[in-house]
């Protein structure tokens, strides 16, 4: 069985509204590991506020954890309690030296490609 | 909401039903491209009922794709290794040979060294791991109710800062606009509606050179010119119904466009009659003067006397009929006939050096129906 198709999110769009399960990447400065507890959070930046996200890495263990690297990060959403979503990862990779406005920007395209794509569909539909 | 479920379905299938011809496939350059398509459009477009192992996406045939992705499944087997290649859309398994075809009989020309340093190279692009970016180029296949990708050329991509990644994503949107959503356009000439148009001027002509034909043939007309064909009303209506806009008023005015129109479909008519041996010109006669090939009196009233007189006789005397006098020269000695060409030549030198051969088939076959003449064998002819 292949995994589902894991989708592009912002840091900042991984919230309590994000799906149990959801197939999903993102991107991020690697700013903590703790190797015990198999917990690694990656920060990034948006609109002047810093974004967290928590990441299970007991999948991709053992990693070089390069702290305030750039790193991708692709998983499935998990709730827990008392904690906000984490993604359990299945691929960690260092992604140093990647443009990220130029990434923000393919995201938000091909966002807007698909989106546009649907409304056309559902307009022709209706 | 169930409205919306029934409705659905219906038109999707109203959407794609049509299908193009598979002849007209390789007009349409996605065919002959590998198609860079998301992953979930692969996985979704619907195939071929001409031609399994083809696909369509919004009406474009699409045989081959090129696609770029993280590797998130990896399967080992006997001969291949079977990927899950995820590229954010989809996740499709690809189907990538071990030894591709190709690359063994290159490396037993190579030295020891560069082999080992090749086969290193090789085992390096083609064993992939989770995570790994990789480029799957092939055919799409349906395998146990799965589409998956059978690679004719795959390798894994070094993109250690995702610049590959993001040019794809980038790129992929204009591509799609620019390209796979734009509907393919079949060329001019060979869309039905241009072959249904000529057809229909075609039909028309055919209609009016038959109603000319007709005209000439029942009111026994011998000669003609073409102005006076237009001013016949039962034909020239007939040359105004397609056209609506044109009124028969019209018609009078010579400065009128229409008339000009008139005049060019009535010179197709008679052009095809020409064609046909159904009308000729004469040379001694004025240019635009045409004649009636089975109203020629000439013709027919020396076909009648040489049945009466001897051939020999009328020759000497030049008052046989072309067509006659040619017979008469073999008739004597041959039992066969005499060859069509044989007689057109004849008829050419004594009456009209450039006759068309359609004109003499047309005598033949009139003569032949008022048993003046009988066909021997194929091509030949005898007079009794």
């Amino acid at each position: 069985m292949l995994p589902n198709a894991a989708v592009y999110y912002f840091p900042w769009e991984i919230n309590s509204s994000v799906a149990e399960g959801e197939a999903l990447r993102t991107f991020g400065r690697l700013s903590c590991y703790d190797l015990a507890r198999s917990k690694a959070v990656l920060t990034a930046r948006h609109r002047a506020a810093q974004h967290q996200v928590c990441v299970d890495t007991s999948f991709v263990e053992p990693f070089q954890a390069q702290l305030g690297s750039l790193y991708m990060v692709l998983g499935e959403a998990e709730h827990r309690e008392g904690e906000g979503p984490v993604v359990k990862a299945r691929i960690l990779t260092c992604v140093e030296g990647m443009n990220l406005p130029l990434l923000e920007q393919a995201i938000q395209e091909q966002r807007k490609y698909l989106q546009e794509r649907q409304q056309h569909v559902e307009t022709g539909m209706s | 909401l169930p409205e919306i479920c029934f409705e659905l379905p219906c038109r999707i299938s109203k959407k794609y039903e049509e299908e193009i011809p598979s002849l007209l496939w390789g007009l349409d350059p996605v065919f002959s491209a590998f198609a860079r398509l998301y992953i979930k459009d692969i996985k979704e477009m619907r195939e071929s009922k001409q031609v399994p192992g083809i696909f369509f996406y919004n009406g474009h045939p699409v045989r081959q794709v090129d696609v770029v992705g993280i590797v998130v499944q990896t399967k080992e087997r006997n001969a291949c290794y079977n990927y899950g290649v995820d590229d954010s859309t989809g996740v499709i398994n690809c189907v990538c040979w071990k030894n591709p075809v190709g690359t063994e009989r290159p490396l037993s020309e190579l030295s020891w060294k560069l082999r080992k340093k090749l086969q290193e190279m090789i085992s390096q692009k083609t064993k992939l791991e989770i995570g790994d970016v990789v480029r799957v180029r092939g055919h799409i296949r349906t395998y146990r109710q799965q589409r998956e990708i059978q690679a004719s050329a795959f390798y894994k991509v070094d993109d250690p800062v995702c610049d590959v990644q993001i040019s794809r994503m980038l790129e992929l949107p204009c591509l799609y606009r620019e390209v796979y959503d734009k509907p393919f356009q079949v060329p001019e000439g060979t869309q039905r509606k241009e072959i249904s148009k000529l057809n229909e001027s075609l039909d028309f002509s055919n209609m009016l050179c038959e109603k000319v034909k007709g005209f000439l043939l029942q009111n026994r007309i011998q000669t003609f010119y073409q102005q006076e064909l237009e001013t016949i009303d039962t034909l020239v209506s007939l040359a105004h119904q397609p056209l609506p806009s044109a009124t028969c008023q019209e018609v009078d005015s010579k400065s009128d466009p229409s008339s000009k129109r008139i005049h060019s479909i009535f010179k197709e008519a008679v052009r095809m009659l020409q064609e046909k041996g159904v009308v000729f010109h004469k040379p001694s006669s004025s240019k635009d003067l045409y004649h009636v090939t089975d109203h020629d009196k000439e013709l027919l009233k020396l076909t009648l006397d040489c049945n009466q007189a001897p051939h020999e006789q009328q020759l000497e005397a030049g008052v046989l009929p072309p067509s006659v006098a040619a017979f008469s020269l073999v008739s004597a000695d041959a039992e066969k006939g005499c060859h069509f060409l044989h007689v057109l030549s004849c008829v050419r030198q004594s009456y009209h050096p450039c006759l068309s051969e359609a004109v003499m088939h047309r005598v033949l076959e009139l003569l032949e129906s008022n048993s003046d003449v009988i066909s021997t064998m194929e091509g030949y002819y005898t007079t009794f």
